[in-house]
């Protein structure tokens, strides 16, 4: 039972981090990136291959999160602001060969087998009569902390306020003089930059391999649609239902059937609630 | 709403189409002259696919121009739905996997002629078209995108998962081909390919079709005139994956096996590079998208890693620079000049 409280914990630290930012820059920029697994998989790579050179893990781990955050603003520039112009479409096309690309990007320069990236806590701890290796009790703690600066940004800071603003009327937001080019800029780098700290969190007890993109950007998609594409809360509960009902479906029935949940829960939404928990609200 | 009106809408940019009216231009029924230069460069098209494995008398060749075939028929029919509808279809996968598997676990394993597993993988790929269409497809926005994504991949995941009874990795093998000759499966696929071409290109060219480009350019107004939009996407999707579902049992027959590759996004994205190469919504031009496609990738074979690289680079550049393709806006240009020599 404890033993799926924690387990339960951790699916959703990461589902949450990964949807966090994946809706994020849908409901600022209505742009639905198919390129965020990418970041999950760039933050993975790139702090491994810093502690190849012998980094030590924590400087490799934040210059890792800047690259990536650096990586998301230049695509976002670059790739996909000519295609927001044509159609919601022309995005989801441009990211999806994004991220085909950084595959075989880190295909061709890592190859097909698993990575490792160190822990940055390799200690064991019991909690409750259950051992829970460090690195995974980190991640829910760090998932916790970086979510709530993310709302502290967001509530308290001006330029938090003008995301708030972009997200509930873009034009009107244009109208008041917020620049909104740079707007999407910053959530696009804050996006990326949460995908990259779950890769580097989730490396050390998930698979690295190129393909570890696709998963997550399918599991944060189905978090998105119970949620409501736009809204933080309801992904954040709909990360924690997801990852809750993994970890039950894993303990109770089998492992096998767990991938499945997802996406049977995305159609049901579909048909019974379209718009999701918390649909049509505001970011935060 | 009568053919004028819907020749307007069709034509209109609409708010999430993509609104480059060109390809919805050339889709249309041209003038008498067009017509006959249409049919005139499908006869020398067919002309040469018939020859050519006769001339050339290679067998690596001739399966490198059979899997192209496959291909083609894998896009004709994505550019079937998603071009003619602008609803873009991000796994397309799905349906091919879908029947490859049908046709993979019929003959394997329940030893039923291979000749029934085309018809059977019709059937369930349609089945997985109702089951993600029928929610997705009547909600505007991007659902109908991502859904078809996400069940492809978990089905990838399913096959994997259960490898007791899909052998996992290396899938099914042992699949029984369809004919003795390699030339004779070559000119059933050559066959199928033009039967499917004709009938789709007719289809897009009649009412119905005009009503599908019209929801492409403004569906609110086509609800608006009490046409059944979701009606018409769903019978649409229908008909484009039960086409690549029989393309995916073909594929099996001819590789005589299956494998999870079937489920890939990566068989997605080649399918939708071959219909944007071959220019969006004219239904046959993905044909051309393919065949090109399929060579160039043989040409670079020597490059062995590199080739998915070489397409997700293709797709990009083909984004940015010829949003309408590159083989049916050249055709249209082609019968516009012999148009003005005339």
């Amino acid at each position: 039972m404890v033993e799926i409280l924690i387990q339960g914990a951790v699916s959703s630290a990461i589902y949450a981090l990964l949807a966090v930012g994946f809706t994020l820059i849908f409901g600022v920029a209505r742009i639905l990136n198919l390129a965020h697994g990418s970041f999950y998989a760039l933050g993975a790579y790139a702090t491994y291959l810093l502690t190849t050179y012998d980094w030590p893990l924590v400087p490799a781990a934040i210059v890792a999160i800047a690259f990536v955050a650096g990586f998301g603003v230049v695509m976002e520039r670059v790739l996909v602001r000519p295609m927001r112009r044509r159609s919601l479409l022309a995005v989801l096309m441009i990211t999806l060969a994004t991220a085909l690309a950084v595959e075989q990007l880190l295909f061709l320069s890592f190859g097909s087998e698993y990575r490792n990236v160190p822990a940055l806590v390799s200690a064991k701890y019991t909690l409750f009569g259950v051992d829970v290796a460090g690195q995974r009790l980190l991640t829910v703690v760090a998932a916790i902390v970086l979510i709530g600066l993310l709302w502290l940004f967001i509530q308290r800071t001006r330029l938090g306020s003008a995301i708030l603003a972009i997200s509930q009327d873009p034009e009107a937001a244009q109208y008041m003089g917020i620049p909104s080019d740079r707007i999407f800029s910053i959530v696009m780098a804050l996006s990326a930059a949460l995908a990259a700290a779950a890769g580097i969190l989730a490396g050390p007890f998930l698979t690295v391999q190129p393909t570890m993109w696709l998963l997550p950007v399918v599991k944060a998609f189905a978090i998105v649609v119970v949620g409501g594409l736009g809204s933080i809360p309801g992904s954040i509960l709909a990360a924690l239902m997801l990852g809750y009902a993994e970890t039950i479906v894993a303990y109770m029935a089998s492992t096998s059937w767990t991938e499945i949940i997802g996406v049977l829960a995305t159609l049901l939404m579909l048909i019974f609630r379209p718009a999701g928990m918390f649909g049509k609200r505001a970011a935060f | 709403m009568n053919r004028r009106a819907l020749d307007t809408v069709a034509g209109a940019p609409g708010r999430m189409a993509n609104p480059a009216p060109a390809p919805l231009a050339h889709a249309r029924p041209a003038g008498l002259l067009g017509d006959k230069l249409d049919m005139a460069g499908a006869a020398v098209f067919v002309a040469i696919m018939v020859v050519l494995p006769l001339v050339l008398d290679n067998s690596y060749l001739l399966g490198v121009l059979s899997v192209a075939l496959i291909y083609a028929l894998w896009a004709v029919s994505w550019d079937f739905m998603s071009g003619l509808t602008g609803r873009e279809n991000f796994g397309h996968a799905l349906f091919i996997g879908a029947g490859g598997y049908t046709a993979g676990f019929m003959n394997t394993v329940w030893f039923i002629d291979g000749w029934w597993s085309i018809p059977a993988a019709m059937v369930v790929a349609s089945v997985f078209a109702i089951v993600v269409g029928l929610p997705t497809l009547r909600l505007k926005g991007p659902y109908f995108a991502l859904a078809m994504l996400s069940a492809s991949v978990i089905m990838e995941r399913l096959m994997l998962i259960f490898w007791e009874y899909t052998g996992g990795e290396e899938g099914i093998n042992g699949v029984e081909p369809l004919f003795d000759s390699p030339l004779s499966f070559y000119y059933f696929a050559l066959a199928v390919l033009l039967l499917v071409t004709v009938a789709l290109v007719m289809l897009a060219r009649s009412n119905w079709g005009l009503v599908l480009r019209a929801i492409r350019g403004d569906e609110a107004t086509c609800q608006a005139a009490g046409l059944n939009v979701t009606w018409y996407k769903i019978a649409s999707l229908l008909i484009s994956g039960a086409i690549a579902g029989a393309g995916g049992a073909m594929y099996a027959h001819y590789q005589m096996q299956v494998s999870p590759q079937v489920f890939t996004v990566v068989l997605t994205i080649t399918v939708i590079t071959m219909v944007y190469v071959g220019g969006m919504g004219s239904v046959w031009g993905p044909i051309g998208g393919a065949i090109l496609l399929v060579m160039m990738t043989e040409l670079l074979r020597d490059f062995g890693e590199w080739r998915l690289m070489i397409y997700s680079l293709t797709l990009i550049l083909i984004l940015f620079f010829l949003p309408e393709g590159f083989i049916a806006p050249l055709w249209h240009r082609f019968k516009a000049w012999v148009g003005a020599k005339r």
